[in-house]
């Protein structure tokens, strides 16, 4: 028996397995009985992405399960291999999707994770053109102890890699006390091998989010997955034959297997690799899958990784609270010149962490000194903005809010292992010069906890953060010279292109005009690149022949035209990793934004992932557009079709989140108060007759403006 | 079919050939299609190999109511002297290559014309024959090589030096089976001898001279011209160029170098690099100096110095009739002397430079080691002074033949490409290893070396090109040397891009490696490295060479070179499928020889079939057989 026929034995395994299942709940409920996954707007993705097949009720999914076995032919070629392991994934998805006919939450009390949300695959676009998840790795089965379970978990999570786990490595993990969920990137998918069929659609649906790739574009997924998506799997030895079945279709995408096992197993170069010290599967998958580790050697006694920026350090646990809500606080990074500073200097004004009681709440201040003849005091907020990414990778602390209204946890853990007050300067100064050093040429840093210092420094601070508010506030569409394109989402997305301007920051939210000028600088031939708007074609709309040549030549030919205000004309286009989206409600005239993280519905009938799958992967959508949350209080938003009065409909927590500089646009563009309290939300109604009603009970402008369409 | 918008297609090729012809019909030159028709029907006893002219008695032609000839010679000793004198005339031609590259690099120093250029080839070659090194001049060391290497021609006892390099196995087979070949010379000189009248009549020892003398050909001379030309010019490794007819350049000098022996080629392609030849050119109003490749010679330079392919052996004319050629400068092996009255209805000028290979109409200018690089740049002046010579009225350059290629996979190219794909921390470097277990796993079901000539009896480059697509799709990787490497080449199978032509696994192997999925080896003589290549994977893996799912094939052969090729292939226990029929067919005893009996004594044989598709199914099962035979 060869390789390929354990394969194919697998395939068979699985779909057999498939077959009992879907024959049982068929026989329960019914052919006609429907089934969706949970907050998805892809069905079942995997059978969506390969066979084209909208799978809706019972009947459907056995069609697709037809069709999985006759993808499943036994000729000893790779092609029947690959078709046969995909498919294998196909029927794992079928298994599990009959768990999800009763229920939307099969998995709920249980520790498993189950199916993944479409907001959570958009979660992921952000992290994956950053490099902050440089890969993903699926562990199958348990490895030999509990502790390299431990070890090899927390090893993959200390580089960024992103880890699903399958089977009894859950409970070994769990023993370990390791913590697990979607936010810390540890993900406990589920105990029995089909929870496969959840990850394989979450690769699948991200193809057709970021890339754009149709359903049944069965090459076109097969080219995404191979090239853009850098994941692998380590399965442990024992190696059952489904599990090789599973590893047919992971190699198929392009995801090599690593394993421990050395009896009956065949060695392909780069695809199926034996590992027989499981100790070293780290540096082989990465070496196997080509995932290159960004290092920064930071000097401090924890751990540094974009996987403990989810974590959550519980009252608890703390050791220090840094609280800017009751004591003084400051974060401020100023400009200096080259002679004024000493590179590297880490200065603590004040007492260190030790000098405390364990949840001590205090002040703390950070001022950061930079040089550099590149450097411009346009940057400065530009780096700080970034405090927050920075100190949140760092293993124990978690840090929220910004300013002098941040604050900063330091768990017991990271306090016992020696972190100390200094090591906030560290990181500090190891990423800034990391990350901007073709501006930074010198970097100090100097962290004040004495109270009287504080109360001084924080009110010096506040007059930098007031210029600088005045400086953005001045900084309009119409003040400044050039946009800039934004293409750092082209990896996911080939043909997307963000256009930023000062009054519309990226979609993902992340990219404002500032930080596109700061990219431009730091990288002339990056992702960022200047764009003229020397000629206008209609200013009030957002047309330049400038911004038409850009956009035109970075989506290699597939985009011509942008109009930069408005959704209706040759909407900006998106790649996918959106914080909001848009769409037009035709009832009202108006327009509904939704923001990722909310999952229930809205007065168009859809779920924020069913309206964004309208759109993404650098496709023009008239009518829907992905957006950053900080556009909609943009005086540019919507403005062709008559500006941000025309939002009907938020979520309440965007519209909390927005209110404060909503209600000063709305003021200044309608002289209308209070203008957020007029839009409705979901405690008002998720319908489109209850949002009419709420519409004309609170008089909302929308009523008085022309019709759109 | 969609994938196949970005290849060239022999139809393709063909309407081109249709419209030179057209070319030639206005100077009133014939061609080589032309020939064939008067040529046609041809002789049926000389076809099937019972014509006898050894001696005067004859010519003798066994018929059913003469079945011997006058001395008595049967069927199977006249069709079995005839083919031991093919390969005789083969091995010649390879090892007077290969000796003729031993003497150049006799020649080498380190101020002279030619040089040595892979200094760790030449140590590991001192290494392997004891030849000292410690502390001692590079030139010496060359010489002394060189000098051992060219003893090998006729050294009086003992066997060929490079058998050594062979598997335990094969050089068991070889003593066993008495056919491990003394010195180049002796086994040329002793196939002659068995085969003059009055001498050997018995097939089955002229089957085994056969192998005998290939084996000297593959084993010695090809492997001598390979080993020191690689010396010399440096070991290819995988280089991008461009193939096809559309590689000539109307706004070009263009010379095109024919034949096989770099000695003179490498030279060219020197010279025409010189920075006031150029300036000439450009003083004559050309743009610049266009050297393209056609035969073995396009193979040396394309993966040595990425210099261009015009095509192969059934090209040569086709090159001349488009116009634009100024030069084309020939050295030895496969030159048509209808290039002579060719070259005179256009401005082409046409330089023989060997004294192997006089040819009427021609101009000779005889290459020395000495004058070489003299020599060189005037003739690249003398080409360059012709540019003007040019008749617009003349000119058909089809632009859109032209093909990219990657190039240049020696068995150190490959080496180093698999290594790019072994994992550091399980893998050993510098293996075939990766190779293996891409055959073992079943990703790829083995892999076929084609190589070969064109040959008007089959409808040229379609078997090559037919027989390499349906390998490719049924994940079988090619390697390829001679006019088989360029038929690949010019219809896109090199391009890195032609993976899209494969089966899944196939096509995985090239997108991991960064391949094309047809690998060019290099020249004919080059078709030692196939004999190298196929040990190392065989040591690798610990298994006999026989077992390997690896076969040869040659689908349009037609020179004695071929013949003996296949006679070393086969004795190196490689199955071997030919598209033309060996000229045997008159003795059935011949022809159940060289398809079974070789079989017996050394492990593989020939498989004929002049269908293409038949052919290449046969190869598809012979190597699904090989693996079944082997648990895989």
């Amino acid at each position: 028996m060869g390789l390929f026929d354990r394969v194919f034995r697998g395939s068979d395994e699985m779909y057999a397995i498939a077959r009992k299942e879907l024959d049982a709940i068929m026989a329960e409920m019914g052919p006609d009985t429907p089934i969706a996954m949970p907050d998805t707007a892809y069905n079942l993705a995997c059978s969506l992405a390969y066979a084209g097949k909208k799978i809706t009720n019972l009947a459907d999914l056995n069609d697709a399960l037809e069709h999985i076995k006759g993808m499943m032919t036994h000729n000893p070629r790779t092609t029947d291999v690959f078709m046969s392991g995909i498919g294998t994934a196909m029927a794992a998805e079928i298994i599990e999707a009959c768990k999800y006919v009763k229920t939307p939450t099969p998995y709920a009390g249980t520790k498993y994770h189950g199916h993944f949300s479409d907001a959570e695959v958009r979660e992921l676009g952000v992290p994956l053109v950053t490099d902050d998840i440089p890969g993903f790795v699926v562990i199958i089965d348990p490895a030999p102890s509990d502790e390299e379970a431990a070890e090899l978990i927390k090893g993959y999570q200390s580089k960024g890699i992103f880890v699903f786990l399958i089977g009894d490595i859950i409970d070994q993990a769990e023993r370990m006390n390791i913590s697990m969920g979607f936010p810390v990137r540890v993900v406990p998918v589920t105990k029995e091998i089909w929870g496969v069929g959840h990850i394989i659609s979450l690769v699948v649906r991200a193809a057709m989010i970021f890339g754009a790739i149709q359903p049944g574009d069965f090459d076109g997924f097969q080219d995404y997955t191979f090239h853009r998506i850098h994941a692998f799997v380590n399965a442990f030895a024992p190696l059952r034959d489904i599990v090789v079945g599973c590893g047919g279709g992971a190699i198929a995408l392009g995801f090599p297997v690593i394993t421990n096992e050395t009896e009956n197993i065949w060695r392909v170069p780069k695809s199926l690799i034996v590992q027989p010290n499981s100790r070293d599967f780290i540096e082989t998958s990465l070496e196997a899958r080509d995932i290159k580790i960004k290092v920064t050697n930071i000097d401090i006694p924890v751990a540094f990784s974009p996987a403990f920026e989810g974590e959550i350090i519980r009252k608890k646990d703390t050791q220090i609270d840094i609280n800017g809500s009751v004591y003084d606080c400051f974060e401020l990074v100023r400009t200096r010149e080259l002679h004024e500073i000493e590179d590297h200097k880490i200065i603590l004004q004040g007492p260190d962490f030790d000098e405390f009681e364990q949840g001590h709440s205090m002040g703390l201040g950070m001022l950061v000194e930079v040089a550099g003849k590149s450097m411009q005091p346009d940057f400065e907020p530009v780096i700080e903005r970034k405090f927050h990414n920075f100190l949140n990778c760092i293993e124990g602390i978690m840090h929220t809010g910004q300013r002098d209204v941040n604050r900063i946890r330091v768990s017991v853990g990271a306090y016992e292992a020696g972190f100390r007050a200094r090591h906030l300067g560290e990181v500090l100064y190891a990423k800034i010069k990391n990350e901007y050093e073709s501006v930074v040429d010198k970097c100090q840093v100097t962290i004040f906890t004495i109270p009287e210092e504080l109360h001084e420094m924080r009110a010096l601070a506040n007059s930098f953060y007031d210029k600088r508010d005045e400086r953005l506030r001045t900084l309009t569409d119409e003040s400044v010279n050039v946009f800039y394109t934004c293409t750092l989402c082209q990896s996911f997305s080939p043909s997307h292109v963000c256009v930023v301007t000062p009054e519309r920051l990226g979609l993902c939210g992340a990219v404002s005009w500032l930080d596109a000028k700061a990219t431009n600088e730091l990288d002339p031939n990056g992702p960022c690149q200047v764009v003229t708007k020397e000629k206008v074609v209609d200013e009030h709309i957002g047309i330049w022949e400038d911004v038409d040549e850009a956009v035109y030549k970075y989506s290699h030919g597939a985009l011509e035209h942008v109009t930069l205000y408005s959704i209706l004309q040759d909407p900006m286009t998106s790649c996918g990793c959106f914080e909001c989206i848009c769409g037009i409600e035709y009832c009202s005239n108006g327009f509904v934004i939704v923001n990722r993280e909310h999952f229930g519905m809205t007065p168009l009938g859809m779920t924020f992932s069913e309206m964004a799958s309208m759109t993404g992967g650098g496709v023009q959508t008239p009518g829907f557009m992905g957006h950053g949350k900080h556009f909609i209080s943009s005086k540019k938003f919507l403005k062709a079709e008559g500006g941000l009065g025309r939002i009907v409909w938020m979520p309440k927590a965007l519209k909390e989140l927005v209110r404060e500089k909503l209600n000063a646009a709305a003021q200044e563009l309608y002289g209308v108060e209070n203008f957020t309290d007029m839009i409705a939300d979901e405690t008002i109604c998720e319908d489109e007759e209850g949002l009419m009603n709420y519409l004309s009970e609170v008089g909302h402008p929308v009523l008085e403006m022309e019709p759109l369409l | 079919m969609e994938r196949w918008d970005h290849f060239t297609t022999v139809e393709q090729m063909e309407e081109v050939s249709v419209k030179l012809k057209e070319q030639a019909c206005a100077v009133c030159a014939d061609t080589w299609e032309s020939r064939v028709k008067n040529q046609t029907p041809h002789c049926k006893l000389g076809d099937s190999g019972i014509c006898c002219r050894i001696c005067s008695m004859g010519p003798c032609r066994i018929t059913p109511k003469s079945p011997r000839g006058i001395c008595g010679a049967d069927a199977g000793a006249i069709a079995g002297r005839n083919y031991l004198r093919m390969v005789a005339g083969g091995c010649s031609a390879h090892s007077d290559h290969g000796r003729e590259i031993a003497h150049t690099l006799y020649s080498a120093s380190a101020d002279g014309n030619y040089k040595v250029t892979d200094e760790k080839k030449l140590m590991d070659l001192a290494a392997e024959w004891g030849i000292e090194t410690e502390g001692r001049d590079l030139y010496d060391i060359a010489h002394d090589c060189a000098y051992k290497g060219l003893l090998e021609y006729g050294k009086p006892f003992g066997n060929l030096l490079f058998l050594e390099r062979a598997t335990e196995e094969r050089q068991q087979v070889w003593q066993r089976e008495g056919i491990a070949p003394r010195a180049v010379d002796r086994e040329v000189t002793t196939a002659m001898h068995m085969t003059h009248m009055g001498n050997t009549a018995l097939p089955e020892a002229l089957v085994r001279q056969s192998l005998r003398s290939g084996l000297a050909d593959g084993w010695g001379g090809s492997m001598m011209g390979t080993e020191f030309t690689d010396i010399l010019f440096g070991t290819p490794k995988p280089t991008n160029t461009e193939a096809g007819l559309g590689c000539l350049d109307k706004e070009m000098v263009n010379i095109i170098i024919h034949g096989h022996d770099p000695a003179m080629s490498e030279m060219l392609v020197v010279a025409a690099e010189d920075r006031d030849m150029l300036e000439y050119a450009r003083s004559k109003g050309a743009k610049g100096i266009n050297i393209c490749g056609l035969c073995c010679t396009a193979n040396e330079v394309a993966m040595r110095h990425g210099i261009r392919m015009a095509g192969n052996f059934l090209q040569q004319e086709n090159a001349i009739l488009t116009g634009v050629v100024e030069m084309i400068a020939v050295d030895v092996q496969c030159i048509f002397p209808s290039l002579g009255p060719l070259s005179k209805c256009f401005h082409t000028k046409f330089v023989t430079t060997s004294p192997i290979a006089r040819i009427p109409d021609a101009i000779h200018m005889q290459f020395t080691q000495e004058t070489a690089r003299e020599q060189a740049r005037e003739m690249v002046r003398m080409a360059i002074d012709n540019f003007e010579n040019r008749d617009p009225a003349k000119v058909f350059v089809p632009e859109n033949m032209k093909q990219k290629a990657t190039v240049g996979y020696s068995c150190e190219g490959i080496i180093e490409t698999l290594d790019t794909v072994t994992n550091s921390h399980v893998d050993l470097r510098s293996t075939y290893k990766p190779l293996i277990e891409c055959m073992d796993s079943g990703v790829l079901r083995g892999a076929v070396a084609i190589v070969g000539c064109n040959n008007p009896k089959v409808r040229p480059d379609y078997s090559h090109i037919e027989i390499m697509k349906e390998l490719l799709k049924n994940d079988i990787l090619v390697v390829t040397t001679g006019c088989s490497a360029q038929a690949a080449a010019k219809a896109g199978l090199m391009s890195k891009e032609a993976k899209e032509l494969c089966g899944e696994g196939l096509k995985r192997v090239c997108t991991l490696a960064d391949i094309p999925p047809v690998l060019h080896m290099g020249s004919c003589v080059d078709i030692s490295r196939m004999m190298l290549l196929v040990t190392g994977i065989a040591k690798d893996w610990g298994i006999d060479v026989t077992q390997l799912p690896v076969v040869g094939c040659a689908p349009e052969w037609m020179s004695e070179k071929a013949v003996s090729i296949a006679n070393y292939v086969v004795a190196t226990g490689i199955d071997t499928y030919l598209g033309i029929e060996p000229q045997v067919s008159g003795s059935e005893e011949m022809m159940e020889l060289i398809t079974n009996g070789t079989r017996e004594m050394v492990g593989a044989g020939y498989i004929i079939n002049t269908d293409p598709k038949e052919l290449v199914k046969a190869m598809i099962d012979g190597i699904e057989a090989k693996r079944a035979a082997i648990g895989i």
